[in-house]
């Protein structure tokens, strides 16, 4: 522990301090608003319509307008994170966020895109774990974070 | 005594009984929990068959089951020191007269049971001394684990869950279920 | 058998003392020294003893180095000599049977006085914010100065909650 930073212990991966949102990856499917248990994540869009390529038809696209996390609420559960079907909730080990005021404890989609960059890569899979789905997808080509040893 | 024995026992002392030996029950026992099913008559009689000649000394817990039409079921789980016997000893109360003679007697660890699960249930323990509310402040109205006593702040918020993707406010026209888990169908009533 | 009713929870002797014997000792930092008490009401009291266990060293004067960002332009506004500062830790769910011994405990700390609400129960309810029996949030009852968000919180994340609480001196 550094003089300037003490409070800075060595986090585990797969820390849970903090939910990170990718909002490119965002649906707006609603899943992780209807199975998180507490009602701490609020989302509001509206539905665009693209207009049509050449020979193609015009689609219809959710766009997000609002999306936040209450933290004050929030019980780390990680449920939504589990339950978004496109990836676009990340744990983020963060932890050291308190404010003065309750309301500033709802963090809107800009601050949710600053955990971002505090998200870790994932960590590698232990020695003899199968493929990720995608790995074995691409192939048998050996993957080197599978091999034992 | 083993399970069987228990078993044997307890069809000869309480001809109103019914009983079961499995495991799984009561948590992680790994020995065999025998579950006895009592008629409210027998309730007293039970409990001192268990305590006495099946030997199941300690007290653990007492809690109700609301069983709705079929009123509540109150089950008892006791356990022997000595033999490691694991004993759930239930019975049924109608809901329109939930009463049932207190265990204190032959328990005293039953005191706060009982308290918890009459201001719980709504449960009468008939010769308990002082059946004063436990851990539910002064002035609560209803018994909050009864199953028709409504979760009044999921159904007074509004549910996140509730909009459709793309839309700002829930939708009236969604065939998808509404509610939101824990409120019953129809409540707040209008 | 004779058989105890024990007494239903009340103040007793450590809560109505003008000094709380269960404090951890003032933490003293740059001039300006907290007094914590900590209020331990579920699990967050097992990360507030780890933190005020582990961590308190971290905000005394010779665990911060003069470029923390907390140095001397923090400006304490209380200076040493007023003496410490009293802050009140939540931490824990406060159900309604519970709430008026926190408001004593609140009452009973000299001032000057800060409440810290460590945890998401404590915040707002957190997961039983919809509970028949639960206060949804310590602010309800008592004015919270610093929330800190977690559930429950790490021990280092009291730390940076006291420290937000000591930069922000006199202002409520």
């Amino acid at each position: 522990m550094t003089a300037t930073e003490p409070a800075r212990p060595d986090l585990p991966p797969r820390s849970r301090g903090v939910i990170a949102l990718l909002e490119e990856n965002c649906t707006v499917c609603m899943l992780c608003a209807r199975e998180c248990p507490d009602w701490c994540i609020y989302i509001e869009s509206h539905k665009e319509t693209v207009p049509a390529p050449e020979g193609g038809r015009p689609r219809v696209r959710n766009v997000l307008d609002r999306f936040a996390i209450d933290f004050s609420l929030c019980m780390y559960c990680g449920i939504c994170v589990e339950v978004c079907p496109y990836d676009a909730l990340f744990w983020s080990p963060e932890f050291g966020y308190p404010e003065a005021g309750i309301a500033a404890l709802t963090h809107e989609r800009d601050r949710l895109r600053e955990w971002m960059w505090t998200v870790p890569p994932p960590p590698a899979h232990g020695p003899g774990a199968p493929l990720p789905r995608e790995a074995q997808a691409a192939g048998p080509r050996a993957d080197p974070a599978g091999q034992p040893g | 005594m083993t399970p069987a024995e228990v078993l044997a026992e307890a069809g000869r002392l309480l001809p109103g009984s019914r009983g079961t030996a499995e495991t799984g029950v009561a948590g992680a026992a790994p020995a065999e929990t025998v579950t006895l099913d009592v008629p409210r008559q027998d309730w007293l009689a039970a409990l001192a068959f268990a305590r006495d000649v099946a030997g199941c000394d300690f007290f653990d817990w007492l809690t109700a089951v609301d069983e709705q039409d079929h009123g509540f079921a109150i089950v008892v789980h006791l356990y022997s020191l000595d033999s490691g016997q694991h004993l759930l000893v239930r019975t049924l109360v109608p809901r329109e007269d939930p009463e049932l003679p207190s265990a204190t007697g032959l328990f005293g660890g039953a005191r706060w049971a009982e308290r918890e699960t009459h201001e719980m249930f709504g449960v009468f323990f008939d010769g308990h001394p002082g059946l004063a509310p436990l851990l539910l402040p002064e002035g609560f109205e209803g018994h909050p684990l009864r199953k028709d006593f409504p979760l009044a702040a999921r159904a007074a918020q509004e549910w996140p869950g509730a909009r459709e993707p793309g839309e700002r406010q829930a939708s009236e026209r969604s065939r998808r279920r509404l509610v939101p888990p824990g409120v019953p169908e129809g409540w707040p009533p209008a | 058998m004779a058989a105890v009713d024990l007494p239903s929870p009340g103040r007793g002797s450590g809560m109505a003392t003008a000094e709380p014997p269960a404090a951890a000792g003032p933490i003293a930092a740059g001039g300006f020294s907290l007094r914590v008490f900590d209020a331990g009401l579920a699990c967050c009291a097992v990360e507030v003893a780890a933190a005020l266990r582990r961590c308190a060293g971290l905000l005394t004067d010779d665990g911060l180095g003069a470029d923390d960002g907390l140095g001397a332009n923090a400006g304490p506004a209380v200076d040493a000599g007023t003496g410490p500062v009293h802050v009140l830790v939540v931490a824990g769910t406060v159900t309604d049977k519970l709430a008026p011994l926190v408001v004593a405990a609140y009452r009973d700390l000299p001032e000057p006085r800060r409440v810290l609400s460590f945890g998401a129960c404590s915040n707002s309810g957190g997961p039983y914010w919809d509970s028949y029996c639960v206060t949804k949030g310590a602010d309800q009852i008592v004015p919270v100065d610093v929330y800190v968000p977690g559930c429950p919180p790490r021990p280092e994340a009291l730390i940076h909650g006291l420290r937000l609480l000591r930069g922000m001196g006199e202002q409520r």
